[in-house]
C-alpha cells in the first residue's frame, strides 16, 4: 500500500524551503536596480511571496517566520522597526481566515484577494509610517508601489508555482 | 473521499491555527517596535549597520550579474545610436579639452593668489569612493547602501556626491556598509543659493524624482535652468557642490531636478568634511582642577 503524505505538509530540510525563498526574495528587494527610483518601482516580492506560500503551504511560514522575515527586513530597508513585521503578521491572519473562500479557485482569484489584501496593508503602512513620522507621507509612490506590486504578483506566483511543483 | 479530503483540510487549517498565542506575542512585539520609533529612541543605527554589513555579501554577489544584464540590454538599445553618439562625444570631447586648459590656469592663478592672501584651501578629499550595492526604504524612504564602511574611514553625516553633484550625506555606517540617505527623500534639507543670484533658500526632499525650492528671500528672483549649489549653510555640506537646476517654476513652489544621476547609481565619491566639531571637542575639558581643589 502506498504510503499517502498530506499534499500540505512537507517536512524536513525541504520544508525550509518557502522560508529561504522569501529571504532570497527579501535580498533581491534590495538590489539596485534602477538605483534610485528601485525604491518604488521594486514589487514587494516578500508580500508577495509570503501571500503565495500562506495559500499554498500555511504551515511551512508559521507566524514566528513572517515576524522574523519581516523584522530582517525592516532593518535592511531602514523603514521603522516592526512596519513590516506587522504587515506580514497581519498577511497571515488575514489568509489564513479567508483562505476557505478562494483555495482552489483559479488564478485571477488569488490574484484579487492577493491586490486587495495588499491595498489595504499599504493604507495602514501609509497610516503608521504617517504617526511615526509625524508627518503626511506622499500618497503617490506608494499607490505605484501597490500597482507595481499587484501586477507583479502573476509572474511572480507562477515562477513560485514552479518552483513548489519541482520541489516539494 | 470528498469529507476527507475537507477533514484533511479543516485538520491543516487548525493545525496552521495553532499558533493564536504566538501571534499576539508577536504583534505586541511588532506595536513595542513601533511605538519606540515613534516616541522613544528607535533601533541603534549600530543594530541596523550590523544587518547591512550581514547582507553585504550577498549583495555584492547578486549585483554583479544584475549590473552585467543590466548593462547589456544598454548597449543592445544603444547600438543604433553609436554612429550619432560617437559624432556626439568626439564634438563634446574637443569642447571639454578647451575648457581643461582654461580650468588649469585658473586653478594655477587661483592657487597663487590663495597663497599670496594666506586664504586656507577649501578643497575637501574624498574619504573613499564606493559601488552602491544595494536600495533601501521602500516607498518611504529614498536610500542607498554603498560597499564602504568605517574600515574605510567613512563617518556619519559625510557628504555624497558623483560626478554630475551632491547625491545625499551618510546616516548609517557598518564595518563594510553605509547608508546613504539621498537628496530626494522627504527627511532632507539642503541650505543652498541660487548660483545666478546668490539667493539663499532650503533644497527639500520630496520621495518623488524632483526636489522643491523653499524659504527664498521676497524679491529673489529664479529662473527655469538656473543651477543650485550648496551654500554651506549650516556646515552638513561644504559651500558651492551643484545640487539641482530649476526645472519648473509654479505659482507656489520652485521644482529642482537633482543635478546627480539618481536613476541609475553605480560609484560614488564619499567626501571626508566634518565642518561642525563634534560635541566632545567643542565641550571644555575637565581638567582636573576643581576636584583636586
Amino acid at each position: 500500500m502506498a504510503k499517502v503524505i498530506s499534499p500540505m505538509v512537507s517536512g524536513g530540510p525541504v520544508g525550509l524551503m518557502p522560508v529561504g525563498v522569501t529571504v532570497f526574495l527579501a535580498i533581491l528587494m534590495l538590489l539596485p536596480i534602477g538605483s534610485g527610483v528601485a525604491n518604488v518601482t521594486m514589487p514587494h516580492l516578500v508580500l508577495i511571496s509570503v501571500f503565495y506560500w500562506l495559500s499554498s503551504r500555511p504551515l511551512l511560514m508559521p507566524y514566528g517566520a513572517c515576524a522574523a522575515i519581516g523584522f530582517a527586513l525592516d532593518l535592511w530597508l531602514d523603514v521603522p522597526l516592526g512596519l513590516n513585521m506587522l504587515l506580514l503578521l497581519l498577511a497571515r491572519l488575514f489568509v489564513l481566515g479567508q483562505l476557505k473562500h478562494y483555495k482552489g479557485r483559479n488564478r485571477v482569484v488569488h490574484w484579487a484577494v492577493f491586490s486587495v489584501m495588499a491595498i489595504a496593508l499599504y493604507i495602514l503602512s501609509w497610516l503608521i509610517m504617517s504617526v511615526v513620522g509625524g508627518v503626511f507621507w506622499p500618497i503617490k509612490p506608494l499607490a505605484l508601489q501597490w500597482l507595481v506590486t499587484a501586477f507583479s504578483y502573476a509572474p511572480v506566483a507562477f515562477l513560485l508555482g514552479r518552483l513548489r511543483r519541482w520541489v516539494l | 473521499m470528498q469529507t476527507a479530503r475537507l477533514s484533511g483540510s479543516g485538520q491543516v487549517a487548525r493545525r496552521a491555527n495553532r499558533g493564536r498565542e504566538t501571534l499576539w506575542f508577536y504583534l505586541l512585539l511588532a506595536f513595542v517596535f513601533l511605538i519606540l520609533e515613534a516616541f522613544g529612541p528607535g533601533v541603534p543605527s549600530q543594530i541596523r549597520a550590523f544587518a547591512n554589513d550581514l547582507v553585504a555579501p550577498v549583495l555584492h554577489t547578486l549585483e554583479r550579474p544584475v549590473r552585467a544584464a543590466q548593462g547589456g540590454l544598454e548597449r543592445l538599445a544603444g547600438v543604433g545610436d553609436i554612429y550619432v553618439e560617437n559624432q556626439d562625444l568626439r564634438e563634446e570631447n574637443e569642447r571639454l579639452r578647451q575648457w581643461r586648459e582654461a580650468a588649469m590656469q585658473l586653478g594655477r592663478e587661483n592657487d597663487r593668489l590663495r597663497q599670496i592672501l594666506k586664504v586656507p584651501k577649501r578643497e575637501v578629499p574624498p574619504a573613499a569612493t564606493a559601488r552602491v550595492i544595494g536600495v533601501g526604504g521602500g516607498t518611504f524612504e529614498r536610500s542607498v547602501l554603498v560597499g564602504a564602511g568605517s574600515s574605510d574611514n567613512v563617518i556619519a553625516g559625510y557628504p555624497v556626491v558623483d560626478e554630475n553633484g551632491l547625491l545625499g550625506r551618510v546616516i548609517h555606517v557598518g564595518r563594510w556598509t553605509s547608508r546613504v540617505l539621498l537628496i530626494t527623500d522627504l527627511n532632507s534639507r539642503i541650505p543652498v543659493r541660487v548660483e545666478r543670484t546668490g539667493a539663499l533658500a532650503i533644497a527639500e526632499g520630496q520621495n518623488e524624482p524632483f526636489l522643491r525650492l523653499r524659504f527664498m528671500p521676497r524679491g529673489s528672483s529664479v529662473q527655469v535652468g538656473d543651477r543650485i549649489l550648496t551654500s554651506g549653510h549650516g556646515s552638513a555640506f561644504p559651500p558651492d557642490l551643484p545640487v539641482a537646476r530649476v526645472s519648473e517654476i509654479a505659482a507656489d513652489y520652485v521644482y529642482l531636478e537633482p543635478l546627480g544621476f539618481l536613476g541609475k547609481l553605480d560609484f560614488v565619491r564619499i567626501m571626508a568634511y566634518t565642518a561642525v566639531p563634534d560635541e566632545d571637542t567643542i565641550l571644555p575639558e575637565d581638567n582636573g582642577e576643581d576636584g583636586d581643589g
